[in-house]
C-alpha cells in the first residue's frame, strides 16, 4: 500500500485553523513544514503532497478572511527546502498547465529533483478558476475540453524536454499549437530518470490523459463502489497507449480521524464542524460546484437543478450525487463537504481505519491513499502514531524504505529512454 | 562597504573539474556567511543558451537552489536570477515572496534586463521581443511584482481563532493592474515579505534602462569602469534617485570587480578602498577567479584587511537582507 501525506495549510478540514491544537501561522512558518516533513519520513509515507492554485481560493473577502487559505507558501519552493531537509520522502507538487510554459516548469521539477536526489513529482493539473484566470490576463476562462488540449501538449513537451536533456540523443524542438520550444534543457538527465507524473483529474478527458501520461493518479471517491469503478475504468484505458495496469499508482484522498477509541475520534470530528461558519461552508460548496453563489437559496432547503459546468466536472457531479443520496440539505452537505472537500472520511480507532483502507487495497479500489489530515500536526502525527503500526502490523504498509527515490518507494519503472 | 559575492564564480574553483553537488555550493554560502558578506548571487541561465548559460555546470535551477540554501544558513542575504521571460509576473512574484518568507527575509530577485532571443525561443515567443518592446514589458512587469508584494499590510493576518477572523478584509489590497502587456488582478495568496518586499537587483543596464533602475531598484549593479568614470556614474544614479523623491541612499550602487587570485590581499584591499573611498560605489560584487584557494584568499586574508581598515562591519547588525543593505523596510530587523 503506497501512502501520500497531503499538506494543506493548517489543515484539510475548512475550520482547521480554529482548532485550539493547530498550528495557527502555518503558512508563515517554515519550521512547521519542515517537521510535518520528518514526521511523514520517519512513518516511512511514501510521498509528501502540495495542492496549489495560482490565486485567492474565494472571490468573497468575507469568506475569505474566515479562512486560513488566503495566504501560504508557494509549493515548489517550499518543497525546494524540504528536499534538503529530508533524505527519503518523495516531494509532489501541483503546478498548472494553464498558466505556466513547459520549458520552466520541466526545468523547475528537474531542479527540485536534483535537489532531493530523485524525489520529485509533478501533480499535473488544468486551472478551472475564474480567480486564477484574472491573475494571468485571462478575459475568462478556456472551456473544460480546450484547456485539456494545451494540458496534453504541455505534458507531450514537457516529458520530452526531461528525455532530451544533454548528453542523450536530442530530438529537441517543439512548433506545436499552444507551444514551441527550441533547445533542450540545460540541467543534467534525472536521478530516477524523470520526475513522476501525477494527475488528479476525473473527467473523461482527464481519465485519458493520465491514462497516457500519469505514473499517479489521486482521486476523490466517497464509496467503494465509486473507487472500484474509477479504478477498472483508468486501469483498463492503459492498454490503449501500450501500458501495463502497474504502470500507474491510483491514490484515493482519504480524510481520517483518528483516536483511540470510537467516541473519542467522533468528539474529535464534532469538535471540528463546530467550528465551521455556515456561510464559510455555503461558499465552500459553491465552489466545489462551480457556481458563483448558493447563499441565495434557503440553506435549510434541497440543492436545487445545476446547470452542467465548464469548472470541475467529477467535483460538481460527485456533490449533486452525495445530495441525491442521502438527501441532505444545503447546510447539511456544506458540512459533510467542509471536512474533507468531498474526499472520503473516515472516523475511528485505528483497528477500524486500517480495516476500511485494507478493504479498498484488498477489494481492488485503490493501489494507496493520499492521506489528508485534519489539521495539523496533530491529525498527522496520530495516523503516523496510531494508524501507520497497525499497517505494518498487517504486512500492508513497508517498514522501512526500500530505495532512495519516489519511483523506487512506489515501484514504478524508470521511464523507457533511460 | 557592501560586499556581494557571485556564487558560481566562486563554485567553479571550488570544485574543479566535476559537477556542482548541493552540499558543496552549500558549504560556499555558508563560508560567505561566516565571513559576514551581504549577499551571494546566483546566476540562472535558463533558458538562455541551451547548456552554454552562465550555470551550464550547475545542476539547479537558481529560485529552487535558493530555497535550498535558504534552509542551511541564516544571516546572508541570497539573491537569484529569474527572467521576465520565463515567468509570468504572478508567478515569479509568488516564487520570490515565499523563499522570502522561508528564509526569514533574506532574498532578493536579480531582474535579468538584456533580452534574449534564444530564451524567447524557449518560451513560445520564437519572433522574441525588440529592445524597446522589452525595455517597456520588463519595466511593467517589475511594477507588477512589487505592486503584488504589497498586497498585504504588515498587520494584516490576525490569527484571531476564537473570534474566527484569519485575516482583516479591509488589509488585503487588489493590484487590479491593467496595463500594455500585462493584466493582473492579484493579490498574491502569500503573506507579505518579513522584509515589506524583497529587495530587486537590477544589472546590465544601457542608458535609457537607468531609468527603471533609478526608479525601482533596491540594488544597482554596474560594471567596473575606470575611477573617474565611475565616479561621475555613481554621482549621476544618486542624483537621479533623488530626482525621482527617493532618498539617494534608498538604492545601492555596487560595482562587479574580478578580483585577481595572483594580487597580495593587501593590494586587492588598496583597490577595493580607493574606489569605495573615492565615492564610485556603495561596495562591490566579487567575481572571485576560478583557481585553488581564491576564496579562502579573499574570505581570510582581503575582508580582516578590508575590517582593519574600517571598510566592512565586523558582523550582521541585523537578520534581513535590506538591514545589511542598509535599506529600508521590513519590521524585524
Amino acid at each position: 500500500m503506497k501512502l501520500g501525506a497531503f499538506l494543506w495549510a493548517t489543515g484539510h478540514h475548512i475550520a482547521a485553523w480554529r482548532h485550539p491544537h493547530a498550528h495557527v501561522t502555518a503558512g508563515i512558518d517554515i519550521n512547521h513544514y519542515i517537521q510535518l516533513a520528518r514526521t511523514a519520513e520517519a512513518a516511512k509515507f511514501d510521498l509528501l503532497f502540495c495542492e496549489d492554485a495560482a490565486g485567492l481560493r474565494e472571490a468573497n473577502v468575507g469568506i475569505a478572511s474566515q479562512t486560513s487559505r488566503s495566504i501560504g507558501f508557494e509549493p515548489i519552493s517550499l518543497l525546494s527546502a524540504l528536499a534538503v531537509q529530508t533524505s527519503r520522502i518523495g516531494l509532489v507538487s501541483t503546478a498548472s498547465t494553464s498558466y505556466n510554459e513547459p520549458y520552466g516548469l520541466a526545468r523547475t521539477f528537474l531542479s527540485l529533483d536534483h535537489l532531493s536526489g530523485g524525489r520529485a513529482g509533478w501533480n499535473l493539473v488544468t486551472s478551472a478558476s475564474h480567480i486564477e484566470a484574472a491573475n494571468f490576463g485571462a478575459t475568462g476562462l478556456r472551456p473544460h475540453a480546450d484547456r485539456y488540449e494545451r494540458a496534453r501538449e504541455f505534458a507531450e513537451v514537457v516529458t520530452g524536454l526531461w528525455r532530451d536533456t544533454p548528453g542523450q540523443a536530442s530530438g529537441s524542438g517543439h512548433d506545436g499549437q499552444s507551444f514551441s520550444v527550441r533547445d533542450p534543457l540545460d540541467l543534467p538527465p534525472s536521478p530516477q530518470g524523470a520526475p513522476v507524473m501525477v494527475q488528479a483529474g476525473a473527467s473523461d478527458v482527464g481519465r485519458d490523459l493520465a491514462a497516457r501520461t500519469a505514473d499517479v493518479v489521486f482521486t476523490a471517491a466517497q464509496t467503494f463502489e465509486e473507487a472500484k469503478a474509477f479504478y477498472d475504468d483508468l486501469k483498463g484505458r492503459l492498454a490503449a497507449y501500450g501500458r501495463e495496469p502497474d504502470d500507474i499508482k491510483i491514490m484515493p484522498g482519504v480524510a481520517p480521524v483518528v483516536a483511540a477509541t470510537e467516541a473519542e475520534a467522533q468528539a474529535k470530528y464534532e469538535e471540528l464542524q463546530e467550528l465551521i461558519p455556515d456561510d464559510v461552508g455555503v461558499a465552500l460548496l459553491s465552489s466545489y460546484l462551480s457556481i458563483s453563489d448558493l447563499g441565495r437559496y434557503p440553506i435549510d432547503g434541497p440543492l436545487p437543478e445545476l446547470p452542467e459546468s465548464e469548472g470541475m466536472k467529477s467535483r460538481q457531479a460527485l456533490v449533486i450525487e452525495q445530495s441525491r443520496r442521502d438527501n441532505l440539505s444545503i447546510r447539511q452537505l456544506a458540512r459533510h463537504f467542509a471536512g474533507a472537500r468531498g474526499h472520503w472520511r473516515i472516523v475511528g480507532t485505528p483497528v477500524q481505519i486500517a480495516d476500511e483502507l485494507q478493504a479498498r487495497f484488498e477489494g481492488g479500489a485503490a493501489d494507496g491513499f493520499n492521506v489528508m489530515p485534519s489539521y495539523f500536526p496533530g491529525e498527522l502525527d496520530a495516523f503516523a502514531a496510531l494508524v501507520v503500526p497497525e499497517l505494518q502490523r498487517r504486512g500492508l504498509f513497508r517498514t522501512d524504505y526500500e530505495g532512495h527515490t519516489l519511483r523506487e518507494h512506489l515501484g514504478l519503472k524508470r521511464p523507457a529512454w533511460t | 562597504m557592501h560586499l556581494a559575492v557571485s556564487l558560481l564564480s566562486a563554485a567553479a574553483e571550488a570544485q574543479p573539474g566535476s559537477g556542482l553537488d548541493f552540499a558543496g555550493l552549500a558549504r560556499l554560502v555558508q563560508k560567505a556567511e561566516t565571513a559576514g558578506l551581504d549577499m551571494v548571487l546566483v546566476a540562472d541561465s535558463a533558458p538562455a543558451a541551451g547548456g552554454d548559460g552562465p550555470n551550464g555546470q550547475m545542476p539547479f535551477e537558481a529560485t529552487t537552489l535558493l530555497a535550498a540554501l535558504a534552509t542551511v544558513t541564516s544571516r546572508i542575504g541570497l539573491v537569484a536570477a529569474a527572467s521576465t521571460i520565463a515567468h509570468q509576473p504572478y508567478n515569479l512574484a509568488r516564487r520570490f515572496a515565499s523563499l522570502d518568507i522561508i528564509s526569514h527575509g533574506r532574498i532578493g530577485w536579480h531582474a535579468a534586463m538584456a533580452p534574449n532571443s534564444r530564451e524567447a525561443a524557449n518560451f513560445s515567443r520564437p519572433e522574441g521581443f525588440s529592445p524597446e518592446n522589452f525595455r517597456r514589458r520588463a519595466e511593467e512587469y517589475i511594477g507588477i511584482v512589487q505592486g503584488l508584494w504589497r498586497g498585504w499590510d504588515a498587520d494584516a493576518l490576525l490569527f484571531d481563532q476564537a473570534g474566527g477572523r484569519f485575516h482583516d478584509p479591509e488589509k488585503m489590497r487588489v493590484l487590479d493592474h491593467k496595463g500594455a502587456y500585462f493584466s493582473v488582478r492579484g493579490p498574491l495568496n502569500v503573506a507579505r515579505s518579513p522584509q515589506d518586499a524583497p529587495v530587486l537587483v537590477l544589472s546590465g543596464l544601457p542608458e535609457p534602462d537607468l531609468d527603471i533602475a533609478v526608479r525601482m531598484a533596491d540594488v544597482i549593479l554596474v560594471d567596473e569602469a575606470s575611477v573617474e568614470r565611475a565616479k561621475a556614474r555613481f554621482s549621476d544614479l544618486k542624483r537621479r534617485i533623488a530626482a525621482c523623491g527617493r532618498d539617494a541612499h534608498s538604492a545601492r550602487v555596487l560595482m562587479t570587480i574580478a578580483l585577481d587570485g595572483t594580487t597580495p590581499p593587501t593590494a586587492s584591499a588598496d583597490s577595493l578602498e580607493e574606489l569605495f573611498r573615492s565615492k564610485s560605489c556603495d561596495g562591490f560584487n566579487i567575481l572571485i577567479p576560478p583557481q585553488a584557494g581564491a576564496v579562502d584568499n579573499f574570505s581570510d586574508r582581503v575582508l580582516p584587511e578590508l575590517r582593519r581598515r574600517g571598510l566592512f562591519r565586523l558582523d550582521y547588525e541585523g537578520t534581513t537582507l535590506r538591514s545589511h543593505l542598509g535599506l529600508a523596510g521590513g519590521g524585524h530587523q
